[in-house]
């Protein structure tokens, strides 16, 4: 076997990344489904031998990268690695052993070269349909979520379990996009074998173990290094959660995170129970969302592995947090996606130039369609806007950006092909950011239709939009730091009358959506701000003249900055904030 | 004279470049001279008239004038298109801003996007809409159209993109959204519209497409149509030929309707030229490398043949990465383009932080010591005063350089406020411009899964030979192969293969119900509109590719047919070359599921490329003799041999350091590295050792 030194190393680490990433480029290119082919909700990995992972691919949402690992343990227990053999695939989508909900299936393979068992690959994805209630927090317990797959094997020694497919195809809605789907996925696990294979033949290695054990300790010694960076102390934070539905008590979410020399460990103890509507995490996905947060905070020099991983340690009691069956877990991210914000609020003070802002895409707003089209055609979808990203030390939020999780929006046109919905809008939603030195990003306005001409759909079109009321009097609203204002929260309505969100309506035809997913709070005192970007914002019809005299001190006539009176205006404020401040004490 | 020429010619961001290949006896003459940004086709007839010099007349005996140009991609680049109205369905104004809203980095917060090319003030929304089963929802608003126009006059916009959603299932709206804009506004405001651009679904992507192409296509289109007329006028009688990004063809008058194909023509003329070496040599795998003045394109070429994409990103804005620049979706050779060039600009940062690039100097005002005013130091500059570059020998002469101002420039902006002596300085910027190529080259490689251990790096354009040498030993590259005319490569380039046009019909054919006489009807179609652009001459060839998935997919593989079906059988033998594709790239089959023809695609090409290379040598330059070139290792001048590339005679072999200078560029050869002369002039280098100066932490 030739030796390891650092350039190779380096070449094989990312060459098994582009291997993942090819694995991912083949999934897409083969699916069935806009879930993958445009919503990119999936990832790939590669694991040694022992189950450890050593990379994911480049594309992917981060819900995923912390979960891969613990499938895989998952998958080791009850197929121990020394009763594994080649042509073997596992299969699951069981919420605690995976990703903490029934939608995503999870594959995995072991990769031989020869008789000799080298490493494993990982697919998880997205599917359009479990069966079950369809993408409800309604449902009170696992049992109404849909078809549940323990760990299996859906290739036997490479003879296909047909009794799994039969079970699958029979049980969830759209099964040949769902079954198509799956296929995509084997096809990801494939190309990841035999890329692994080409690699240590090109390179004549027996197996994956030297690799392994150096971008492992690489990756965990690089971890441990920024860790220490950081200065030790325990930071905390709390939050209360708004309804999720009219009524339910609010979700708090009590975090502890103790920096330790090379360690981090973050504590949820003091968190909400768990609750009877279907937004419950399991351990695997608060482990998953917590790490990556630390990881963003850490800004790792070296790509993700399980190495990283190793120094974040998540302690999470029974509850929200760390749900038991038969929970429902549906809606997990509605939870799960609010805990990178709360982990970075609680890490400001101590990291100031390595935080955002509160996020508008934060909880994910998504909706969910099913109907049936004008020529007959069923149809089952679900599309996603994002909001704006929150400000940071060194620059604006974008606008409408996937944060924390990371998927893409399905673009309208492929939306609208499956269909029978009409986007009337999907534009930048003006004064939707939050003030600040550098502003929030801004959010956007979703108007959706469904016709009623002769493309109207014979029966109303089940529709349920996902999300939460942030609003600035709202218990949690999406904040700004240093001095940042927050953002101007969410809107939504039905044919002009506030609607609740996670409600299943009957959308008929000439009914009208309006969504306003808001944007992201700012970073630093707006008076701060330099006014010809201000300026800039009123040009560009993003911001009223007034909300820029209002927030920023800027006078704009007739889209030009008078600066002169600005500087008039932001002296008198200083002024009277000054006053303001001095009564306070 | 009865001798048949092709003339290739290339426009770079600083020098204009041409080869004039004589079929009859494979004879080869080149040529160079600066490019002249504000009127570029003034530099082709400059080279034209020397080129007419040495062979009077040639030009009128020419069957094939093929270009490239990377006006393109560099109006891109520098932001230096027209300014650009976008026109949307109402609502949809924003498209352009929101991207896809993913991140192309989960791990980095501070990840940056280009800012769109039409600011928001420049976006309007019109009303209209149509379904995306084509029919028309609500007519499209002509009132409103004419509103926009007075905004985009009010504005002084030279362009318009139009893109509205669904209007690849019924464009009328848009052609008649067009029509009133046109009529509306002046004669010299350009339109570019969606669905003719760009026929995809998803709106970002055409968007983005649809609106690069405007940007681009006032400044091409009066370029092309100047050339086009100048050329006429100096007695070409055939088509002028364009080369696509995809390295195929098209016609000049084609390109000045969809500037945009021509996004990466320079560097694809590059990359063909890589592949002729490649095929003359029999190099298996090999990254091509063309730096010129503006930019650095690297390619990597498997078995000989250059990777091929079907969209391409223009102005990565971070690191390189994917995901990171603006999406045109036309077919590509998938390359990577970094702003590195002999005219990229050094200069200090507010931390007094050396950067290198990537703005230009350009041909006006050029590096400091093209003494045409240029202030600012540049790679060349830098070049100039380790020397590497001989001041009197630049163009074989034509172009003397001015070392002082080049030692003076690099003194005021690099050297003087660091305090470190000029050659220090100078060696900085090129050591950090090759950096940054590696860097670049770097992180492609990985994302293609390459080893560069194992790539022949192939140097060409006027800085690469330079260059190549210190990027192969950063990349670990085994071997470096400076090809023929390796200054002018792009412009040889463009005449290496026999200039293939190709055109596409979209299609929907359940291939159970494919009836061979109907597909190729179709095919005698699309036939018909490669003959409509190319003409009929003798010897043409055609192939024919036809577009199958699965049906629920959306991604196509192209099968290669023997040509238009002609019995019965010929629909079986497709379907079996889908599924051998299919199983061959995936691994396995979606038995069952339905397989349709998609698309039916026929590629046209007539005469012949050229094979081998006879250089002419012309006129004995000038004895070289000794050089003071910049050693790092000692900091200080040492005496190098220099020879003239065109007196090393074929099969020697000789050791370093020496400088091989030729007209277009020079190859500094150092101190145990090994050259080899081969055949039709290439010159081979062999690298030792995989020294790298990557580390596995990097900053850590």
């Amino acid at each position: 076997m030739k030796a390891l030194d650092v350039i190779l190393t380096k070449i094989l680490w990312s060459r098994l990344i582009s291997i993942a990433d090819e694995a991912a480029i083949g999934m897409v290119r083969s699916c069935y489904s806009i879930n993958l082919r445009d919503f990119r909700d999936y990832c790939i990995g590669i694991f040694d031998a022992r189950g450890s992972m050593l990379v994911h691919c480049t594309d992917t949402t981060p819900g995923f990268i912390g979960i891969m690992p613990e499938v895989m343990r998952n998958f080791l227990a009850k197929y121990p690695v020394d009763t594994v053999v080649s042509g073997d695939v596992f299969v699951t989508n069981d919420a605690w052993l995976g990703t903490g909900h029934l939608p995503d299936i999870t594959i995995a393979a072991p990769v031989f070269n020869g008789s000799v068992l080298i490493g494993f690959v990982v697919c998880v994805a997205h599917h359009l349909d479990i069966g079950g209630r369809m993408a409800s927090v309604h449902s009170r317990d696992m049992y109404e979520e849909g078809l549940r797959i323990p760990i299996l094997k859906l290739y036997d020694a490479g003879k296909r379990n047909d009794t799994i497919f039969e079970f699958l195809r029979v049980n969830v809605r759209f099964s040949h996009k769902v079954i198509g789907d799956v296929n995509a996925q084997l096809v990801a696990i494939e190309s990841c074998r035999k890329g692994v294979l080409k690699m240590i033949e090109e390179y004549e290695f027996d197996n994956l173990d030297l690799l392994a054990d150096t971008i492992l300790a690489l990756g965990e010694r690089s971890t441990r290094q920024q860790i220490r960076a950081l200065p030790n102390g325990v930071y905390r934070n709390a939050a209360k959660l708004p309804p999720f539905v009219p009524g339910a008590a609010p979700i708090e979410i009590v975090v502890a995170v103790t920096v330790d020399d090379d360690e981090v460990s973050v504590d949820y103890t003091g968190s909400s129970p768990e609750v009877d509507i279907a937004v419950n995490n399991t351990f695997t996905m608060t482990v998953s969302y917590t790490s990556y947060a630390v990881q963003l905070v850490l800004n790792p020099a070296v790509p993700n592995n399980a190495g990283c991983l190793a120094p974040i340690k998540v302690v999470a009691p029974r509850g929200i947090l760390n749900c038991q069956p038969p929970a429902p877990t549906w809606g997990r991210a509605m939870v799960a996606h609010y805990l990178p914000e709360i982990v970075l609020k609680a890490l400001a003070e101590a990291v100031p130039d390595r935080v955002v802002a509160g996020s508008g895409s934060i909880p994910f707003h998504a909706i969910y369609f099913k109907g049936k089209r004008a020529d007959g055609e069923d149809f089952l979808t679900f599309v996603a806007h994002m909001g704006g990203l929150g400000g940071s030390a060194s620059r604006d939020g974008y606008s409408c950006l996937s944060f924390p999780f990371n998927i893409a929006s399905i673009p309208v046109e492929a939306i609208e092909n499956e269909t029978c919905i009409v986007f009337e809008s999907k534009e930048l939603a003006p004064d939707t950011a939050g003030e600040g030195r550098h502003r929030g990003g801004y959010g956007q306005e979703i108007i959706i239709r469904v016709p009623d001409d002769d493309h109207a759909p014979p029966k109303p079109v089940q529709t349920t939009v996902r999300g939460v009321n942030r609003s600035p009097a709202s218990i949690f609203p999406i904040a700004g730091c240093f001095g940042g204002r927050p953002a101007s929260g969410p809107d939504f309505t039905l044919n002009g009358k506030a609607a609740d969100y996670n409600h299943v309506y009957d959308f008929a035809p000439g009914d009208v959506i309006r969504l306003v997913v808001p944007g992201g709070g700012g970073f630093g005192d707006p008076m701060e701000r330099q006014p010809e970007l201000v300026a800039g914002d009123v040009r560009a019809g993003l911001l009223t003249p007034g909300n820029a005299r209002a927030q920023y001190g800027v006078v704009v006539r007739e889209n030009r900055l008078d600066a002169e009176a600005t500087d008039r205006l932001r002296r008198e404020k200083s002024v009277i904030n000054r006053q303001l401040e001095e009564k306070g004490r | 004279m009865s001798a048949v020429y092709s003339l290739g010619v290339d426009i770079g961001g600083t020098f204009t470049d041409f080869t004039l290949y004589n079929h009859a006896t494979g004879e080869v003459l080149v040529e160079k001279v600066l490019t002249t940004p504000g009127a570029p086709y003034e530099a082709v007839f400059t080279g034209i008239e020397q080129l007419e010099k040495t062979l009077p007349g040639f030009l009128a005996n020419a069957n094939r004038v093929t270009h490239a140009t990377t006006l393109v991609t560099n109006a891109i680049l520098e932001r230096k298109g027209a300014p650009t109205a976008l026109v949307t369905t109402r609502g949809f104004r924003d498209v352009l801003e929101t991207r896809l809203e993913n991140r192309y980095d989960v791990y980095d917060l501070n990840i940056r996007f280009p800012e769109p090319i039409v600011p928001r003030e420049h976006r309007f929304g019109v009303t209209e809409r149509v379904y995306s089963d084509g029919a028309v929802k609500t007519p499209l608003s002509e009132a409103e159209v004419r509103a926009v126009a007075a905004r985009i006059r009010e504005a002084g916009l030279k362009s318009v993109a139009i893109c509205f959603i669904h209007a690849c299932r019924n464009p009328e709206h848009e052609r008649r959204a067009a029509g009133i804009l046109r009529e509306e506004l002046p004669g010299d405001v350009a339109f570019s519209v969606s669905h003719e651009v760009s026929p995809e679904p998803r709106e970002y992507q055409r968007s983005s497409t649809t609106v690069l192409d405007a940007y681009v296509k006032p400044p091409v289109s009066k370029y092309l149509a100047s050339l086009e007329s100048g050329l006429k006028a100096r007695g070409y009688r055939n088509t002028l030929e364009m080369m696509l990004s995809n390295g195929g063809s098209t016609s000049a008058r084609n390109a000045r309707d969809f500037p945009i194909q021509l996004i990466e023509s320079g560097p694809a003329a590059g990359v063909e030229a890589s592949g002729w070496t490649c095929r003359l040599f029999g190099i298996q795998d090999a990254l091509s490398f063309d730096m010129g003045g503006t930019t650095a394109k690297l390619c990597i070429l498997r078995d000989g043949i250059p990777e091929r994409a079907r969209k391409f990103e223009a102005a990565r804005e971070h690191r390189f990465v994917a995901g990171s620049g603006m999406p045109v979706t036309v077919p590509v050779y998938d390359l990577v383009e970094i702003g590195a060039g002999g005219g990229s600009i050094a200069s200090l940062d507010g931390l007094n932080l050396l950067s290198v690039g990537p703005v230009s100097a350009s041909s006006v005002p050029g590096p400091a010591c093209y003494g045409r005013g240029g202030m600012d130091p540049t790679v060349t500059d830098a070049d100039l005063v380790l020397g590497y570059l001989d001041p009197e020998y630049f163009l074989g002469g034509d172009m003397p350089l001015d070392l002082q101002a080049a030692r003076d420039a690099i003194g005021a902006r690099i050297a003087g406020p660091l305090d470190i002596p000029v050659e220090e300085a100078a060696y900085a910027i090129v050591d950090l411009v090759n950096e940054t190529m590696a860097a670049a080259a770097r992180l492609h490689i990985a994302e293609k899964g390459c080893d560069p251990r194992k790539l022949t790096l192939i140097a060409f354009g006027g800085a690469g030979p330079l260059h190549a040498l210190e990027l192969g030993r950063k990349l670990g590259c085994p071997a470096v192969v400076f090809p023929p005319c390796a200054g002018v490569m792009s412009s040889l380039g463009l005449l290496t293969a026999p200039p293939a046009f190709e055109r596409m019909k979209t299609v929907k054919i359940p291939l159970e119900e494919a009836n061979h006489q109907a597909i190729a009807g179709q095919f005698s179609d699309v036939h018909g509109d490669v003959i409509r652009i190319i003409g009929r001459h003798d010897d043409m060839q055609f192939r024919h590719v036809a577009e199958l998935w699965y049906r629920g997919q959306e991604y196509p593989l192209d099968v290669q047919l023997e040509g238009p079906p002609s019995a019965p059988g010929d629909i079986t033998v497709m379907r079996q070359k889908f599924l051998d594709r299919y199983k061959e790239l995936y691994g396995r089959l979606d038995e069952g599921n339905v397989i349709e023809v998609v698309a039916l695609r026929v590629i046209g090409s007539f005469g012949e490329g050229i094979a081998e290379v006879r250089l002419d040598k012309g006129t004995k330059d000038r004895n070289f003799d000794k050089r003071q070139v910049y050693d790092h290792a000692t900091r200080a001048f040492a005496e190098v041999d220099v020879v003239s590339r065109a007196d090393l005679p074929i099969g020697r072999t000789i050791e370093g350091p020496l400088v091989i200078q030729d007209r277009e560029s020079g190859i500094v050869v150092r101190k145990g590295n090994r050259l080899t002369v081969r055949e039709n002039g290439a010159i081979f280098v062999e690298l030792h050792g995989g020294t790298t100066e990557q580390a596995v932490e990097e900053g850590s």
